[in-house]
């Protein structure tokens, strides 16, 4: 006889109502039994198990009927939950406050993990929207192991050309974001974010555009689109369409507004305030014909139906016809590999580019983010569960005589173990309640520590509610499976004799070893954290970075813009207050440039800076050999101050006599080398200090755009206001914006820093809870050896000896848990996180020795409290009874 | 009451003392040329035992079908007056229809 399968009604035999169950098996077998005839057993089993799958339907389901005397005992469980709640409440609060606080974290990283993946999705057409990509062989040495480069710039003529060439495109766009410019509408002068697009990129992405026609947006090149607060800012209530704003794009012009757009939302990788055709970008005409210049990101649309198979072939062909001379040129001066790539266009869909860490956009994050908080929220969870059970276990004691009576009452321990389930179920889901208002506490911290800008909508309560309900019941089930099993199996027989009352704390005591390991690897990757940005932002970086003002002359890259800081120079030198105005061509942490030569056949690339002969004393740089930059010498004009690392990496013995032919002069020598400079940190701590030159040739080098001010100490915000009025009165249509040198320097760390609040976040939680969790433990190892220690007390033992004796075991565990967690943590951090650092801490004693201290501290201080309170009973209170 | 709900009632009626899930799949099928799933025809006839229209009882114990019992339906009274009802307000619309005929 053939068989139906039986996986599915065995499932269904559970789900089905009993009483419906006999019919409906019998009528599906017996049509299986009609199917084998008539078309063969494989076509009968495959319809048997689709036919019993369609009765998991409401219809049949629904009519399972909660059993009367089941629901007579949930309202019985509750009460009796209830109760040992309320009975003793000090053990609830632990566990609720440990779960609360760790179902509020999940939230948070699932509100993260959530913002992170719908970056773009609101784009209609994002599935068939691409970027394209340029994969290239580096052929200028940089710090990355990888030979291999990926930007998403590209030539600026590649989106038109896609669009005219190939069929399967339907529409190309290039966006450059990121450009802060001044903006002037009548007396309203700021500073906007300006980006630069073309047509299509308002019928390929689905901005709502709110005033005007996108369809005629940007046929004429001197038109803007605003968002609607720019609108708001400018305009007020009155429709923008039709004025006129001016932007200072090397040079005011006036663009007409054509078009108002909703502000792009926080998960757009796209960001802008104004939007200007790319035909305003600066050098637009000779990039056009320009291959191998890279300066603009390329979107394309595909038509419905063409794959980005299909394009990434017809780019090789776009490559073949407009690169060819430039590359074989370059594969000879570069000489690069034969079996290397040497430059390929590849393709990442929308939806992909937000979480592609290898391409570097301003908005790009990286997944790892998700999977290291997703990491932080499970060690919590488990942290808080190990709390519930390591409790449940150890004050299973006055529970015994329930679970004995229950039992010889006739219950089974099956419904024990329900009924414990139950009670660890309800107390998850009444600490969901307490999570959710944490959560909501604490959203604006995390926003911050995350630099997201998370808000809880409606649309996403519903779905908030489903998931904290899920994790609830999981950690509830969980938690609750290990002590339901353990208490359910006491022996009425021994339990109500009022036989040996000692717990055996099981489980328990490997948990809490658990608890501390964790907490203490947490305690060192915090500390390292801590103490490497304590470095960071302490150390001598070579240069005076303490009351110094940066104020950009917001002229932009021109010669006004150098004539700016010799007037601003000029008006502040009477004023007391003020040091020195150094002029630079880009403050700390504001870009650089770096210029790659051939000497000697050699490639050499340094960073190069145009600055002003104020710029080395306004800021403290040290001259170690030579001189500073003279205006009066004529010949200072073609003249440079290398550092240090420029020195060693070219060999000299002595530097003064020295020319540097960066610019690759046939004719001359090159520059002459008039003074060296100590090294100095002109990036992050991220890099090594390396090859490095400063100029004061306006041509070669550059203009100035930025003027430094060095102040005195002493009232900051008057001599602050005191510039200012000077700003107004010399460049009278320009915004007067600064920052702090030192400000601008710190913030190089912020992405680290904030992963530093996160790790001090989750530690600080994981030490509470476990804190806690320890606590209650230490009080019922107090409770269970009071008799022991009443005779001890009688027998004449000293207070401390006692209370050494009741935290021995935890002092203990404190130790193993840091010798095995604490190595493990600092290998981690380590890894992940210093080694981004060039410079860094040393991982020496210090860390390990605080950790130690800090986790004893914990430690001691938890079970001080039992320790004492045990100690000093009356043994003659807790002997009376025997 | 829905279509589907008034064509079981109408088989429980046809099939008299056979009606239980599996023939009326069946009858549905050789009668009217129509596949309907047998997990639908349970739902209905529970349903419309729910609302009185039939009642079930189980059968006795059979060889064929791994010894399960069958559980057949019969129609109430409540039932076969609902099923009369339809029957008569569908021929009082039909007179109502002004001649329907073939043309040529």
């Amino acid at each position: 006889m053939p068989q139906p399968p039986k996986t599915v009604s065995n499932l269904l035999s559970r789900l089905c109502p009993d009483y419906l169950w006999e019919s409906i098996a019998g009528d599906l077998e017996e049509q299986f039994m009609a199917d084998n005839q008539e078309l063969g057993l494989g076509a009968a089993r495959r319809r048997y198990v689709w036919n019993a799958l369609l009765f998991i339907r409401p219809g049949i389901l629904l009519r399972n009927k909660l059993k009367i005397n089941n629901t007579i005992m949930i309202t019985n469980y509750l009460k009796t939950a209830g109760r040992n709640m309320a009975k003793r409440k000090l053990f609830t609060f632990i566990n609720a406050f440990g779960l609360s606080v760790a179902i509020a974290f999940c939230i948070l990283i699932y509100l993260f993990v959530k913002d992170e993946q719908s970056f773009d999705k609101f784009h209609s057409n994002a599935k068939d929207i691409y970027r394209v990509e340029e994969y290239a062989w580096r052929t200028f040495q940089t710090e990355s192991k990888d030979p291999y480069m990926q930007s998403a710039y590209l030539q600026l003529a590649l989106a038109p050309t896609l669009k005219e060439e190939l069929s399967e495109v339907k529409f190309a766009t290039r966006f450059n974001g990121g450009w802060s410019q001044v903006v002037k509408y009548q007396n309203k002068i700021f500073i906007e974010d300006i980006a630069f697009a073309d047509n299509d990129f308002f019928k390929m992405f689905s901005f709502p555009v709110l005033e005007g026609n996108s369809e005629l947006f940007f046929l004429e090149p001197k038109q803007a689109v605003v968002t609607k607060s720019i609108a708001k800012k400018y305009f007020g209530e009155e429709s923008p369409l039709n004025k006129t704003i001016a932007i200072d794009i090397r040079g005011e012009q006036d663009y007409d507004i054509i078009g108002v757009m909703d502000d792009p939302p926080t998960n757009s990788s796209f960001d802008f305030d104004i939007l200007i055709p790319q035909e305003n970008r600066l050098y637009y005409e000779r990039n056009m014909v320009n291959w191998s210049s890279f300066n603009s990101p390329t979107f394309v649309q595909l038509h419905e139906g063409s794959s980005e198979q299909q394009l990434l072939t017809s780019l090789i062909d776009v490559r073949d016809r407009y690169m060819k001379e430039n590359m074989e040129r370059d594969k000879e001066e570069y000489d690069i590999p034969e079996d290397a790539i040497q430059f390929e266009y590849r393709t990442s869909n929308l939806l992909d580019i937000h979480l592609n860490p290898d391409v570097n956009w301003h908005k790009v994050s990286d997944p790892q983010y998700s999977l290291i908080l997703g990491g932080l929220a499970i060690l919590i969870i488990v942290i808080a569960s190990i709390n519930y059970i390591s409790l449940a276990l150890t004050t299973s004691a006055s529970r015994r005589l329930e679970v004995g009576v229950r039992k010889s009452i006739g219950a089974t321990q099956k419904q024990l173990i329900y009924q414990f389930s139950f009670e660890s179920v309800a107390l998850a889901i009444l600490s969901m309640a307490f999570g959710v208002i944490i959560m909501i506490l604490f959203l604006p911290t995390f926003n911050d520590f995350t630099g997201k800008g998370i808000r809880l909508d409606s649309g996403v309560w519903l779905e908030l509610l489903g998931f904290s309900l899920a994790i609830s019941l999981l950690v509830g089930l969980l938690a609750g499976c290990y002590p339901a099993f353990y208490l359910s199996a006491f022996k009425p027989s021994t339990v109500l004799k009022g036989g040996a009352r000692k717990v055996k704390p099981g489980l328990a005591k490997p948990l809490v070893l658990v608890q501390f390991m964790f907490s203490s690897a947490l305690i060192v990757s915090a500390l390292v954290m801590y103490e490497q940005m304590n470095y960071v932002t302490t150390k001598d970086l070579g240069f005076d970075k303490e009351q110094i003002l940066v104020v950009p002359t917001q002229y932009g890259w021109t010669d006004e813009s150098n004539a700016a800081v010799a007037q601003m120079r000029n008006a502040l030198q009477s004023n007391p207050d003020i040091i020195d105005v150094g002029g630079v061509s880009s403050s700390f942490n504001r870009g650089w440039s770096r210029y790659g030569y051939t000497i000697n056949e050699e490639n050499k690339a340094a960073y190069v800076w145009a600055v002003d002969p104020h710029y080395i004393p306004a800021i403290g740089i040290e001259i170690v050999e030579g001189r500073n930059f003279d205006l009066t010498n004529a010949s200072d004009s073609a003249a440079l101050i290398v550092n240090e690392a420029l020195v060693a990496d070219m060999g000299w013995e002595n530097p003064l006599q020295e020319h540097l032919n960066w610019r690759e002069d046939s004719i001359g020598p090159g520059y002459k080398v008039i003074g060296v400079a100590k090294d100095y940190h002109f990036v992050s701590l991220h890099r090594n200090i390396e090859p490095m030159f400063l100029s004061m040739n306006k041509n070669d080098a550059g203009h100035l755009t930025t003027m430094l001010i060095k102040m005195r100490p002493r009232d900051i915000s008057q001599t602050i206001s005191e510039i200012e009025a000077t700003y107004k009165e010399l460049l009278q249509d320009k915004p007067f914006e600064y920052t702090f040198l030192d400000e601008d320097v710190d913030s190089q760390y912020a992405s680290f820093e904030q992963w530093m609040k996160i790790m001090s976040l989750s530690t600080l939680f994981a030490i509470l809870i476990s804190g806690l969790g320890l606590f209650g433990l230490a009080g019922i190892n107090a409770v269970n050896r009071t008799k022991e220690i009443g005779i001890r007390k009688v027998f004449g033992a000293p207070l401390l000896n006692i209370f050494v004796m009741l935290n021995k075991q935890f002092i203990w565990m404190a130790a193993i848990a840091f010798v095995i967690a604490a190595p493990l943590g600092a290998y981690i951090i380590n890894e992940w996180w210093l080694s981004d650092f060039e410079f860094k801490i040393e991982l020496g004693w210090k860390v390990f020795a605080l950790t130690f201290i800090a986790g004893l501290l914990v430690t001691i201080i938890t079970v001080t409290y039992h320790g004492f309170r045990a100690a000093q009973l009356n043994p003659a209170e807790t002997l009376k009874y025997e | 009451m829905g279509e589907f709900e008034e064509l079981v009632l109408t088989m429980v009626g046809i099939l008299k003392d056979e009606a239980y899930g599996n023939s009326i799949v069946i009858e549905i099928k050789t009668q009217l040329d129509r596949k309907v799933n047998l997990s639908g025809v349970h739902v209905t006839l529970y349903r419309l035992e729910d609302k009185g229209l039939v009642k079930s009882y189980m059968g006795g114990a059979t060889n064929e079908r791994g010894g399960r019992r069958k559980r057949y339906f019969e129609l109430t009274s409540a039932g076969i007056k609902a099923l009369q009802s339809i029957q008569e307000q569908r021929l009082k619309l039909w007179k109502l229809v002004p001649q329907l005929k073939f043309t040529r």
